[in-house]
């Protein structure tokens, strides 16, 4: 897999410092699970933070603070760090996609029972575990070949993960692993480009704003 | 992996060098050796603490996370791997997760390398594998050249855990700043890494 388009660096900082919406989150990790570089990048944003961390000023201790220095190497067990493997090894599924998006699916990509929007586009929210007081969705869309999505654009943050297929806008070809980043002034208008459906986990932190008459129809339903 | 005797020496004073943490935190790991955790104790948990009140925690909340993080380095210093990370980094990803664990209660995914689907690297050429230390000091050297504007707001990210919505009102500048310094700032840094 090459992968052509990758996380911004803002939006990567944001998930590494944990202020990025859980619906973001999901995308991001999915996305890092296939890219090496992205990976990379993240490391060199916790080795800056690790840095910094050691040329910060010192902040004194209370006395129940200097004695956790003695007493937690007393109270506590330290965790077996062979035990600790096999645990993690049983239980991946066969969705045939990374854990971040496996953890919320239903069922194998070709088993999603997809919900049609308008003829040649169908979606399939997945449900986000947390709080989840901060507005925001997460959904696979399948678009069918040479379908458009209608144009529109966006009150606040989109990630598109790319799964299968590919589709094609102003920002250029998005194929299986890409990722597209985009900021609420973007507007654009994705058109599968291949014989084959284009499968894609979406992300936003608002709700999506489509242009048009007709396209205005649909947001109730794309809309939640 | 091993654990230099070296370990053991007293540094009484001395601010700790980033290769002392890292062999104080393997030496917890591999020996459950008490007086490397005091060590890197003394070294870290000031430091947190001043990362926590500054982020905007209060005094009984900031011992908490402190407790928690530094029971956790107890805990997990078996994991620790210091070919992968430095001490400093892996402490701060494990107190950053204990306050996201605290203060938002949201899940934050992470890909897991035993995953089936996950791709690892392609191994490196011997140039590419430069060691920690040498890595660490071309990073410290490439963030010293960031102008002080996206300097400030990668520490507000770091410290403050500040989203980049906060970051904008704090600094009364629009959000589309804020999101194009760090990307100048990360830009930047990677074309000096690749020079240095
Ligand atoms: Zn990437």
């Amino acid at each position: 897999m090459s992968i052509r388009h990758h996380i911004g660096d803002d939006t990567l900082m944001a998930y590494v410092n944990g202020t990025l919406a859980e619906s973001l989150s999901v995308v991001v990790a999915t996305h890092l699970a296939i890219c090496p570089k992205c990976r990379k990048s993240a490391e060199l944003m916790e080795d800056m933070a690790g840095l910094l961390l050691m040329e910060t000023e010192t902040a004194s201790l209370s006395a129940a603070e200097e004695a956790m220095a003695e007493t937690i190497p007393v109270g506590v067990l330290q965790e077996d760090r062979i035990l600790d493997r096999p645990k993690k090894t049983q239980g991946y599924s066969n969705t045939g996609v990374p854990m971040p998006l496996a953890d919320r699916m239903p069922a194998a990509l070709d088993d999603i029972p997809w919900r049609t929007l308008i003829p040649g586009i169908s979606h399939y929210p997945l449900p986000r575990t947390g709080s989840s007081k901060e507005k925001g969705t997460l959904r696979l869309l399948k678009i069918a070949p040479g379908k458009t999505m209608p144009e529109h654009s966006h009150t606040g943050q989109e990630l598109t993960l790319i799964l299968r297929g590919s589709y094609i806008d102003d920002l250029g070809r998005f194929q299986a692993g890409d990722l597209a980043d985009l900021d609420s002034d973007t507007l654009h208008q994705p058109v599968a480009d291949t014989a084959e459906d284009c499968i894609c986990l979406i992300a936003t932190n608002a709700p999506l704003k489509f242009s048009g008459f007709f396209s205005r129809l649909l947001q109730p339903v794309f809309g939640i | 992996m091993t654990s230099p005797d070296g370990s053991r020496q007293g540094r009484a004073g001395t601010r700790a060098l980033p290769e002392d943490l890292d062999r104080d935190l393997m030496a917890v790991g591999l020996e459950q050796d008490p007086t490397a955790f005091r060590r890197l104790f003394a070294d870290l948990a000031p430091r947190l603490k001043f990362f926590l009140i500054k982020g905007g925690m209060i005094e009984s909340a900031a011992e908490d996370v402190l407790q928690e993080t530094m029971m956790k380095v107890w805990r997990k210093a078996g994991l620790f791997d210091s070919s992968k990370a430095s001490a400093s980094t892996w402490v701060y990803t494990i107190a950053r997760n204990v306050r996201i664990d605290r203060l938002r209660k949201e899940n934050r995914p992470e890909p897991d390398p035993e995953d089936p689907c996950y791709v690892s690297e392609a191994p490196e050429t011997g140039e590419q594998a430069v060691s920690r230390k040498q890595d660490r000091e071309r990073i410290q050297k490439a963030m010293a050249l960031l102008p002080p504007e996206q300097m400030t707001i990668i520490k507000m990210s770091f410290f403050d855990e500040k989203s980049h919505g906060e970051i904008a009102e704090t600094l009364d500048i629009p959000l589309g700043t804020v999101k194009s310094r760090i990307r100048l700032a990360f830009g930047k840094i990677r074309a000096e890494l690749e020079v240095l």
